[in-house]
């Protein structure tokens, strides 16, 4: 079922153009990725989802016959600090905002400040007011979730228990569109990518979808050759080099390692993987689709 | 109207209740230039003079506690808010937007309504002044409606969106205004020509409306058009201002 539709949305700054016809439909229970380098206009995109800048046209439409804020949950990229309030007051307030509120009760152990809520805001460390900033996005059962890079912050263990809750929610019904630089954590767990690129969706579709088309493999090795003296090879689809460090993405992994063993002397530690997000979407940069 | 409620309770707490240095200096301040200018820097004045001056002093130091608490502490409240992404987080929510700066005002209203019975307290005990129940209402009524214009200069300042220039122009705004509308002296030891300036803000209209119902002299409507100028003028560069800072996206940083 659709719960948002974004139609021909277009956004100029003066004469820069931020967003060009833009065209989404959202669905219901899943779990959207919106991803692209810094400045390619994601929060811009969120930004006018949720009415805080206004676009230069197009619509905006959320499926629903409630005030569409009663049925929204958002985790923005900075935390709310409010001084001389504590964490009781700042989820008691919150609850007060919505009509179906979840219970105080569950949104503390979400927060998992249950030995902190007499504690002011101001006194939470950066991990505590993240997750505190989470459950106050939940604070009104909403059925559409914006997160926008939720993690930061996040300890290795605290990321892991929060997109555990993620697909919690997904499967009780909800939707969430995420933003993130963690791109390997969304791999994991999204259902559908959006890749913003010049303006545009550049990519829309899965995980799959996207190895398909730009590279099902990743080869890796560390050489002291030159990029230059892989380039030419049959089956590379891009390199990536960080020091001497080789990331070549294939779709034909035997092919490229029968073309590679004249080198084989010069490369150490070759390894195979599936192709990640990341070296997907520099792969998309580099070839510049349009 | 359980949000609404709420978030009153809540901005009591922050603004007033756990910000009690503030609270206090901005109660203290006004206490201080009354005692100061009616008390200890006042000498060979008439009896009759001195009465009289101690009684429109009174108003003058109403008004100018209305003006500490509804432009600085306005301005500084909202800033706060906007550092601290609550703003942020208040749009993104159903509380509208009436909502929010509805139950600010409140609390500031209470603050000036608290300031000025403590006021009259000290002028009644220091000065034996005596104003009536009723003329000290139809005062605090009046001035708190003038607070409204007020809160609305200290949103508008708060737009500014930096610490330093919202102190900067909450300085320029407040001090500058208390002089010129006579509320810290008299205003006819000015220069005619700044008399003429003073004479047209909005602050000494108000301490004219105040101090025809103290003296019980005849109100004109002059006064009270002045004020309803000022707003509408206020509430359109409000306006207008909040739709550029849309606009241009200011109001998500």
């Amino acid at each position: 079922m659709t719960i948002l539709e974004i139609q021909h949305i277009n956004k100029s700054f003066g004469k820069k153009v931020i967003l060009k016809d833009i065209n989404l439909q959202i669905e219901s229970s899943s779990i959207i990725a919106l991803v692209g380098a810094n400045g390619a206009g994601k929060t811009t995109l969120i930004n006018i989802i949720l009415n805080l800048i206004p676009q230069t046209s197009g619509q905006i439409k959320f499926l629903t016959n409630e005030n569409w804020k009663q049925i929204t949950g958002v985790m923005m990229q900075d935390n709310i600090v409010l001084h001389r309030i504590t964490v009781k007051e700042i989820i008691s307030l919150t609850r007060s905002y919505f009509d179906k509120p979840l219970s105080y009760e569950e949104l503390l152990n979400i927060s998992g400040l249950n030995n902190h809520q007499n504690n002011l805001m101001t006194g939470l460390s950066g991990g505590q007011r993240r997750r505190l900033a989470f459950a106050l996005a939940l604070a009104g059962n909403p059925e559409i979730l914006f997160l926008d890079e939720p993690t930061v912050g996040m300890d290795s263990n605290a990321r892991n228990e929060f997109w555990q809750e993620i697909d919690r929610l997904k499967k009780s019904g909800k939707t969430i569109f995420v933003t993130s630089h963690y791109l390997e954590e969304l791999e994991n767990i999204a259902d559908r990518f959006l890749i913003l690129q010049n303006s545009t969706i550049a990519f829309d579709g899965t995980i799959k979808q996207l190895r398909s088309r730009e590279g099902q493999s990743l080869v890796e090795f560390d050489s002291e050759l030159n990029q230059i003296d892989f380039e030419n090879l049959a089956n590379v689809i891009s390199i990536n080099l960080i020091g001497h460090h080789f990331q070549i993405i294939t779709n034909d992994v035997n092919q490229l390692i029968t073309e590679l063993t004249p080198y084989l002397k010069a490369i150490d530690n070759l390894q195979v993987k599936q192709s990640t997000l990341d070296t997907l979407l520099l792969n998309y940069k580099e070839n510049n689709h349009e | 109207m359980n949000k609404f409620i709420f978030q009153t309770k809540i901005n009591f707490k922050r603004i007033v209740l756990r910000n009690k240095a503030f609270f206090f200096f901005d109660m203290l301040l006004p206490i201080v230039f009354y005692i100061l200018y009616t008390k200890i820097l006042v000498s060979n004045v008439p009896v009759s003079y001195l009465k009289v001056w101690n009684k429109d002093y009174l108003v003058s130091m109403m008004i100018y506690a209305c003006m500490l608490g509804g432009i600085i502490t306005t301005a500084n409240t909202l800033l706060e808010d906007q550092m601290s992404n609550f703003k942020l987080f208040v749009m993104l929510s159903p509380l509208s937007n009436f909502q929010y700066y509805g139950s600010m005002s409140i609390v500031l209203i209470t603050l000036n309504l608290v300031s000025s019975i403590a006021l009259t307290t000290v002028a009644m005990i220091v000065n034996h002044v005596s104003i009536s129940i009723g003329l000290l209402f139809e005062l605090i009524s009046i001035n708190l409606l003038g607070t409204i214009l007020l809160i609305l200069i200290g949103v508008l300042i708060s737009f500014a969106r930096k610490p330093n220039t919202v102190n900067l122009l909450t300085n320029l705004v407040v001090f500058p205004l208390a002089i010129l509308s006579g509320l810290w002296w008299p205003i006819n030891i000015m220069p005619t020509w700044l008399q003429n300036i003073g004479k047209v803000m909005p602050t000494y209209q108000l301490s004219v409306i105040d101090k025809n119902i103290l003296h019980q002299t005849t109100q004109h409507i002059g006064p009270f058009i002045n004020l309803l100028i000022w707003s509408f003028i206020i509430f359109l560069i409000l306006f207008t201002v909040n739709k550029i800072q849309k606009e241009k996206g200011l109001v998500t940083q």
